[in-house]
């Protein structure tokens, strides 16, 4: 059996990496999705198209769609990209109402301010508004992430050599069942904590600047 | 684009739909129980008590439906319970939803002021009298909304269970694909037809939102 | 007056008691005794343990030292040749029955309607059927004013009125001694007199209360006997005009000044 952890060990890697394409693509297309709906009117009934119909489905049909659906209208994905497409874009649609809750927790006071002082809106999304976003989102993102990560184990569906893939081919060999998916759900529950843990921690280091320190406290 | 194929297919896809709904609402009643017993479990003051279900839901939380219905499908025989698909399905879609929900639990009986609870014991009724008449009926009208959106979710996951061959809405698609060789077609119309489910449930939920905030809103002092 | 208490048998019986949280002291050494259809207001500012008192009374807070007996019978605890031992669930609410209770934030239940509310204890703990719990809870509505809100649910009700409900839910259940937690203080000032004036009638009754209250005026007119509470102390204790007319310690002295002064 100990001779099958290079194999678990690349599943994982797999996943690992699988999973950070998505949310880089997913938290892309999420802001993307948000600062059209946002600034477009022409375009906003599609971004709500897209948001409610991708939270609206579930993310094996989307995958499926992807790698056997897709080839017929001439796009021919390998399991890989249609993961990585189905995962992020998947996700995309959740970012992008984390987003909306993170713009909308700015206080208009702040924006106005800017206004008054003459800065361009460009200005104000990218010196004001953005820069306070990755504290205002993180705790729902951090959650999301973790939903992502456990979603990810669909992807052995359509063949992706991912975490859950790669074990049920160990069970498939050694026809041991009980040892490899014990391992599996470790693995997962130690991905999920670990991801949970970190996102505690750079929640505290993100928002230090909100806290007042011991001598603000005494003067005011 | 084969409008004539997806007309034909209704029906099936409609039997599928029906499935996924039975699945995932039995899956959803169950877990309110569970969910329910692993809540006061946790926040029970019997550390043991505490901690197991503090672990449970962890656990069940950090490992995903896949893996978990696997486990329920192939490790049950292994000790010589035999379960039928359907039963395993719903089994590992109400183990799941049960350590969601009852967090959800958790955090609508945080909201309820202690002074209710003390103002019964004050009058003498017994805790599980407290739980029963002032505790559940108060938190299961607080959560609905997550409680929707949790229905929400597990509709969406109930289509995981195609892969041990119960035969809902996911299922049958890919059974009509082997049939068709049709894939966009079948899939967009199952795909449609979850996001259909899925769009009714919101507009519920978000329906319930809206009275129970105005009705919360005035119910503390 | 002084007469009417001395002739009268004690009912709540408090010596030596001590109660701490962590490392605090928030009630050191109280000894005080009501007599039976005696009104005592506990005054005191913020903080003094007054609330804490009255909580211990019913059991609603542990103590660490001393008794507080309850018409003869310890609260909380058993006395067994080996100390005292901490009673079981069942005991703590037995003899919790001959104490009704108010509080502040008047504590209803909002998804209950008032009058099940009110007859929510009679029917699970008394055991009485829907019919008979729910003539007593109307005939307790109709003591506090409240007759035609009997279908009301808690959040259509004033404060003042929510408060008389919780007054009714705790008459209903018949018991000896009544508690008030400062039932004023969560309320717009005119809803003030409502609630005062149910208070009066009862007290006018016989009802015996311990109330603690801010409301300076209620205690000088209605208390037979005025308790000051500071810092955990037992500070001075007396007849209500003796305690507003003739204060001895300096720091009670202190407090009905400050309270005269923001009176204005």
């Amino acid at each position: 059996m100990a001779g099958y952890a290079p194999v678990v060990l690349h599943g994982l890697w797999v996943t690992i990496a699988i999973c950070a394409a998505s949310t880089l693509l997913g938290l892309a297309a999420g802001l993307a999705v948000e600062l059209t709906r946002q600034h477009v009117r022409s375009l906003r009934v599609l971004c709500r198209v897209y948001v409610e119909g991708l939270r609206g489905a579930p993310i094996l049909i989307l995958l499926f769609l992807l790698y056997y659906a897709a080839p017929g209208l001439g796009l021919v994905l390998d399991p890989e990209t249609a993961g990585v497409i189905g995962l992020g874009l998947y996700n995309g649609a959740y970012f992008a109402e984390i987003f909306r809750a993170g713009f909308e927790s700015i206080p208009k006071g702040q924006v106005e301010a800017a206004s008054s002082l003459g800065l361009s809106p460009l200005r104000i999304l990218t010196r004001v508004k953005l820069p306070q976003m990755p504290a205002l989102i993180l705790p729902p993102a951090v959650n999301q992430v973790i939903i992502l990560i456990k979603d990810s184990a669909v992807l052995s569906i359509i063949t992706v050599p991912e975490l859950t893939k790669e074990t049920s081919k160990i069970i498939n060999e050694t026809f041991a069942i009980a040892e490899p998916l014990l391992v599996l759900a470790l693995l997962y529950w130690a991905l999920v904590e670990g991801v949970s843990q970190l996102g505690l921690k750079s929640e505290r280091r993100l928002t230090r600047y909100l806290k007042r320190t011991e001598e603000g406290t005494r003067c005011s | 684009m084969d409008l004539g194929l997806i007309i034909g297919s209704l029906p099936a896809l409609a039997r599928g739909a029906a499935m996924t709904l039975f699945v995932s609402l039995t899956a959803i009643a169950l877990g309110l129980v569970l969910g329910m017993l692993l809540s006061f479990a946790r926040m029970s003051e019997n550390r043991w008590l505490s901690a197991a279900a503090r672990f449970y839901i962890s656990a069940l939380r950090g490992i995903p439906i896949l893996v978990l219905l696997l486990m329920v499908f192939y490790l049950l025989p292994a000790v010589g319970l035999e379960a039928p698909p359907l039963v395993a399905a719903i089994a590992a879609l109400t183990l799941n939803t049960a350590a969601f929900q009852a967090e959800i639990y958790r955090g609508g009986f945080a909201v309820i002021p202690p002074g209710q609870i003390e103002a019964a014991r004050v009058l003498g009724l017994g805790e599980t009298r407290i739980k029963t008449r002032i505790l559940i009926p108060q938190v299961i009208w607080l959560v609905t909304p997550a409680l929707v959106n949790e229905i929400i979710v597990l509709l969406k996951n109930s289509s995981l269970v195609s892969v041990i061959a119960v035969t809902e809405l996911m299922r049958v698609s890919q059974q009509l694909v082997s049939k068709t060789y049709k894939p966009t077609e079948v899939y967009l119309a199952a795909c449609l037809l979850y996001v259909l489910m899925n769009l009714c449930l919101s507009a519920l939920g978000s329906r319930l939102r809206r009275r129970i905030g105005g009705a919360s809103a005035g119910g503390r002092p | 007056m002084f007469m009417k208490i001395q002739n009268m048998e004690t009912v709540i019986e408090i010596e030596g008691l001590t109660k701490r949280f962590g490392q605090a002291t928030v009630l050191s050494d109280i000894d005080l005794r009501v007599y039976a259809s005696e009104v005592v207001c506990l005054i005191g500012p913020s903080g003094s343990g007054k609330s804490t008192l009255l909580r211990c009374i019913n059991f609603l807070e542990s103590y660490e030292e001393g008794s507080v007996k309850v018409l003869g019978r310890l609260m909380g605890f058993e006395e067994t040749p080996g100390g005292r031992r901490r009673a079981s669930e069942r005991v703590v609410r037995a003899s919790r029955l001959a104490l009704g209770m108010v509080f502040q934030q008047f504590n209803l239940w909002p998804h209950l309607t008032v009058l099940d509310n009110v007859t929510e204890a009679l029917r699970s703990v008394k055991g009485l059927p829907r019919a008979e719990a729910e003539d007593i809870g109307r005939a307790m509505l109709a003591k506090v004013g409240l007759s035609e809100k009997v279908r009301s649910h808690p959040a259509s009700l004033s404060g003042g009125q929510q408060q008389r409900v919780a007054i009714a839910r705790a008459l209903a259940m018949a018991p000896k001694i009544m508690l008030f937690d400062e039932p004023t203080s969560a309320l717009d000032p005119e809803l003030v007199g409502g609630v005062l004036e149910v208070m009066r009638d009862l007290a006018a009754e016989g009802m015996t209360m311990v109330v603690v209250t801010h409301e300076m005026g209620f205690a000088a007119e209605v208390a037979d006997r005025v308790v000051f509470l500071e810092a955990g102390r037992l500070v001075e204790q007396g007849l209500a005009e003796q305690i507003f007319q003739s204060p001895e310690s300096p720091r009670l002295k202190a407090f009905l000044k400050s309270w005269n002064d923001r009176r204005g």
